[in-house]
């Protein structure tokens, strides 16, 4: 069977393929009418994890006075719940709906560049209205706004605050673009693309030049986004200079844990019940379920857009741990690790994508930060900070290839073990 | 033998009698301007040298190049000039002006001349004579192309006298143009110069733009009426694009027909300057921190009298409506006239030129996204395999070209020999990868897809370990050096056109393969039905390996082409993923010409955005990426789309 082409597969084995999926998935969901909860008893056991393990770093964290684990450790930990949650949406929009989006890195993104655009806007002026109450007379909202926007597009030699920065001064407003920009971009993508029919691996390169085109532009420098320098200082919270980054990191840290908890929650919600098994089914057959009558194109462009909503909730509570954001985080290939997070972890099961996201860039930080020892084999020393992601390409082809469920697929043979 | 020795000793004894040969003819000439040779001046020295000139003697271009170098003495007992060179501090080799050497001798009692730069510019300007008039052809062309650099009024005699003896037509034809260049700006009359402007009707040269745009400059002045002037060309209203309020009020002032404005800062400064126990004015400092009121502060300062009043916005319109501006020519009206409509017809034919070019540099992108898509156009157009480590193969292919010029330091071999090797090496790679990942998946669009990612993040990080980070450079053969120039305007590199010749091979190779071959007719059996394929006697794994080999093998050799042009660097295969995939999308899957017409609407199209925004390639690419989302929004299939049953492959 190997020789067939996609033509005939179409015919032949993807709907087989697509009852063996259901049926597996029937299972899971279990009877309409006991509870949420009772019916995904998994969704139980994440939380308790969650708030066992966040309980935990938070008492041995230098915040509260045991110090076992750094600051800076505190801060990965915190990052990896984002790219915990960020995993997550991902999951339902590829694993449960069939759309393998290469752009969700870049909603990522535009949440961090909305939060940042706050945090340093709020923190120069801070620093500015401090410079100039030395001066003989008090400054005038002008002058303040004059100062801020020295200070802050100096390195990409202008001095006047661009029109998206219209908004930088006001946390809501820009919490509600943390929202509003990544959702709008989505849901306007999504629309073009969705209803042109552009379905497969011609939809994935669309959001991959998506993805591209938004990196260069913002590698401009006047997008009004300081260029390829990004946004820096944000760990720094307005407000809060004396406060210690011991502190802020737990803040964050219990941040992202709320966030990915309420995010796991409310992805289990969207995957289950009718909304779950007709995006299911899409990812099963899609000229199947337009047949039935759905409207195949509002369930895809509500999974894309929500998702991408998500996925900006997890970068605005990521990127002020991070403290830099800048163009480069958002090139195409941050999507395609995203992807791979999700397809290593198990895609199709959401704690499969929090194990992926968690497993993969956990064991990135241990290789790339140099504290993985040399591997010496005599004719040649294995450095891991170059030789990691050679080893995470192959195996990601490995994990394709031999393993499509991923690391969650291991789970399968324990429940097997448990019910013969 | 004695007799030789004789001719010697007289020759010897013959030397310091030369020396003192005061009756040489350019002795006399130099002895009649003595004094003003001796104490060079810029405004005196000129009739000197036109004597030295004027005399006719061979011996006076010596005497020039000699002194301006200070290589030039003088006798202080005698007065007489010598030629000398130092030989350490205290003692010079003299030679007599007319050639004979002297001998070496303390430098006391003689004195060095050292004409100043600007008497330097007079020698110069005279020597030029003597170079345009030389007997070498490479003598009088670079004293045309000094000429050229830096154009002087004092050429243009020279100048028109050389013309008229120059032998090659050629380097007369450039003396011509050059004389006529220089008659525009040094011309006696305005008639010279009007003259001259119109022999460049519709001439391309920068030179003669640079020459014409001073004369066509303009100046804003003020009067209370427009005089009666040809050189005024219009009358400007302030407050317009261009002449803005500001600029009109500053003109005023200059001319002192209006005082000059308070600046901003400067009510700033007049508020500091008034605080007094906490208050300005008897208003609280604290409470300036708004434009109305430090406004409101001064004007109480105002009303005190301790500050001047601003001029209010009426006062500003009332100053400027009592005069009028106008714009006027800073040089000759009819000559300024003359050289504006040259110059409006030469932009115009700039401007068609331009196009030309951008046309040109549009096709060159054109045939490198086409020969980065070509490959593409195989595996993904023919087979529907997506390959995203496709643009690795690219980089594998432009680093093979590397390591063979490690070993053949020859140019033109070693890219000779990079061609086919790329290509079995990359065909390989792309074998091996078939077989071991692809073969897997055929049926699994998307999980292709993501193994080739694998795949793509392995191979690039592996090049990245093997070869540095750094940009390794693959040279091009010298013969591919420079560009062809067809104009000042419009030129292109060799090096584009042979990648645009070397894309128009793989195409004739792709159409001739897929449709002339055998194995063309079962890779497109395979295609369109693999079982019937099969039943058929062809083996559709072999054709599938080989397909995808053939696919691979060719963004090998797009490597070596790329990487003549560009740098080869591990990251160079991802630069062009997505562009030749969307290449590959926008002509329509599984027709070569539909990539190639992707080809050229994608690299004109940047080119376009480019033009428009002529700073940025980074928004081009970016606008040009937004342009293909919405076009495939209206051509789903692309450019040139499938119909009927292949459609549904």
């Amino acid at each position: 069977m190997t020789h067939t082409s996609s033509f005939d597969q179409k015919y032949r084995e993807g709907s087989s393929n697509g009852h063996h999926r259901s049926r597996r998935d029937g299972r899971r969901a279990g009877p309409q009418s006991r509870p949420f909860i009772q019916r995904h008893p998994s969704v139980m056991i994440f939380i308790a994890c969650l708030a066992l393990f966040t309980l935990t770093v938070s008492v041995l964290s230098e915040g509260f006075g045991v110090g076992l684990i750094s600051t800076s450790f505190v801060k990965t930990l915190g990052k990896t719940l984002c790219l915990c949650l960020v995993a997550l949406a991902m999951d339902v929009v590829w694993g449960y709906c069939g759309i393998l989006s290469l752009g969700h890195m870049a909603f990522f993104g535009i949440g961090g560049y909305a939060i940042g655009m706050w945090l340093m806007y709020a923190r120069t002026e801070l620093i500015v209205i401090q410079s100039l109450a030395a001066a003989p007379l008090p400054p005038t909202a002008q002058e303040i706004s004059q100062g801020i926007a020295t200070q802050i597009f100096g390195v990409v030699g202008a001095s006047e605050f661009p029109p998206i920065w219209a908004f930088a001064h006001s946390l809501p407003l820009q919490l509600a673009a943390v929202v509003l920009v990544p959702g709008l971009i989505a849901l306007a993508f999504g629309w073009l693309a969705f209803r042109a029919r552009v379905t497969g691996v011609y939809l994935s390169i669309l959001t991959q030049a998506m993805t591209l085109a938004l990196a260069l532009y913002l590698f401009q420098n006047d997008s009004g986004l300081r260029g390829n320098n990004g946004l820096s200082g944000l760990q720094n919270l307005p407000g809060q200079g004396a406060t210690p980054q011991s502190t802020i990191s737990l803040w964050f840290l219990w941040a992202s844990a709320l966030a990915l908890g309420l995010g796991y929650v409310f992805c289990a919600w969207m995957v289950s019940g009718k909304f779950g098994s007709v995006i299911r089914a899409i990812r099963d057959d899609e000229a199947r379920v337009r047949f039935l009558g759905y409207s195949v194109e509002a369930y895809k462009l509500t999974v894309f857009t929500v998702t991408a909503i998500i996925a900006a909730i997890a970068g605005a509570l990521y990127y002020p741990q991070a403290g830099i954001i800048n163009p480069a985080e958002i090139a195409p290939i941050a999507s395609i690790y995203l992807a791979v997070w999700v397809a290593i972890g198990g895609r199709g099961r959401l704690y499969g994508a929090v194990i992926g996201a968690a497993f993969v860039s956990l064991l990135s930080t241990w290789f790339t930060g140099g504290q993985a020892p040399d591997t010496n084999l005599g004719v040649y020393t294995i450095q891991w900070v170059n030789w990691w992601t050679v080893l995470l390409g192959l195996s990601f082809v490995v994990v394709t290839l031999l393993a499509p469920k991923g690391i969650g697929g291991l789970f399968d043979l324990i429940g097997k073990g448990r019910k013969p | 033998m004695s007799r030789l020795l004789i001719i010697f000793w007289c020759l010897i004894c013959a030397v310091p009698v030369a020396a003192q040969d005061a009756d040489a003819p350019i002795q006399q000439v130099m002895q009649a301007h003595a004094v003003e040779l001796a104490k060079a001046s810029r405004r005196t020295i000129q009739p000197a040298i036109d004597a030295l000139i004027d005399s006719g003697l061979p011996a006076a271009q010596m005497v020039l190049e000699r002194w301006q170098a200070k290589e030039m003495w003088q006798d202080e007992a005698t007065g007489l000039f010598v030629f000398a060179e130092e030989i350490d501090r205290d003692t010079i080799r003299i030679f007599d002006v007319s050639g004979p050497d002297i001998g070496e001798v303390p430098d006391e009692g003689y004195k060095q001349l050292k004409p100043n730069s600007g008497v330097r510019g007079l020698i110069a300007a005279a020597l030029v004579k003597f170079q345009l008039t030389s007997d070498s052809p490479a003598i009088r062309r670079v004293a045309l192309d000094a000429i050229a650099r830096d154009p002087k009024e004092s050429h243009l005699p020279a100048l028109r006298d050389a013309i008229a003896v120059e032998p090659s037509p050629n380097l007369a034809a450039q003396m011509e143009r050059l004389e006529r260049l220089l008659t525009i700006p040094f011309g006696a009359t305005e008639e010279d110069q009007i003259d001259a402007i119109a022999y460049f009707e519709g001439d391309l040269g920068v030179d003669v733009r640079a020459a014409l745009n001073p004369l066509v400059s303009t100046t804003i002045k003020v009067a209370k009426a427009p005089p009666e002037d040809p050189a005024v060309i219009r009358v400007l209203k302030p407050g317009t694009d261009a002449l803005p309020k500001p600029d009109a009020y500053a003109l005023l002032v200059a001319d002192d027909l209006a005082p000059p404005l308070i600046p901003d800062t400067a009510v700033r400064e007049t508020l500091i300057a008034n605080i007094e126990d906490g208050k300005v004015a008897g208003v609280q400092v604290a409470t300036l921190s708004t434009v109305q009121a430090r406004n409101a502060a001064f004007a109480t300062l105002v009303a005190e009298g301790r500050a001047n009043p601003a001029a209010t916005e009426q006062e500003i319109d009332d100053r400027l409506d009592a005069y009028q501006f106008f714009e006027l020519y800073t040089g000759a009206p009819a000559v300024a006239l003359a050289a504006q409509s040259v110059l409006s017809g030469i932009e115009t034919k700039v401007a068609l030129n331009q196009t030309a070019d951008l046309a040109l540099d549009a096709i060159s992108l054109a045939s490198i996204y086409f020969l980065a898509a070509i490959g593409l156009a195989i595996t993904f157009g023919v087979m529907g395999v997506i390959n995203m480590a496709h643009g690795e193969f690219i980089m594998l292919g432009a680093y093979t070209g590397y390591v063979v010029q490690l070993f053949i330091p020859d140019h033109t071999l070693s890219i000779l020999l990079a061609i086919p090797l790329a290509f079995m090496v990359t065909f390989a790679a792309g074998v091996a990868m078939e077989r071991l990942v692809i073969r897997w998946l055929y049926h699994r669009p998307l999980e292709t897809l993501l193994a080739t990612f694998g795949v793509s993040i392995a191979l690039q990080q592996l090049a990245k370990n093997i070869f540095g980070t750094q940009a390794r450079p693959l040279t091009a053969p010298g013969w591919l050096d420079g560009s062809m120039v067809i104009n000042d305007i419009v030129a292109i590199s060799y090096i584009r056109i042979a990648i645009l010749i070397l894309a128009l091979i793989f195409l004739a190779v792709f159409l001739i393969v897929m449709n002339r071959t055998r194995l063309g007719l079962e890779v497109r059996a395979v295609t369109q039905n693999p079982r019937m394929a099969a039943s058929m006697g062809i083996n559709p794994d072999r054709i599938n390996m080989l397909t995808f080999g053939f696919g691979s093998g060719i963004a090998g050799i797009a490597g070596v082409a790329i990487g003549l042009y560009a740098k080869v660097t591990s990251e160079m295969g991802a630069d062009y993923i997505v562009q030749s995939f969307m290449t590959v999308v926008v002509g329509g899957v599984g027709n070569i010409w539909g990539t190639l017409l992707g080809a050229a609407m994608v690299g004109t199209l940047q080119k376009g955005i480019e033009w428009l925004n002529p700073s940025n390639t980074l928004a081009a690419q970016t606008y040009m990426i937004l342009f293909i989302i919405l076009f495939i929004q209206f051509r789903p299939r692309g450019i040139i789309a499938l119909k009927g049953r292949a459609a549904e492959a």
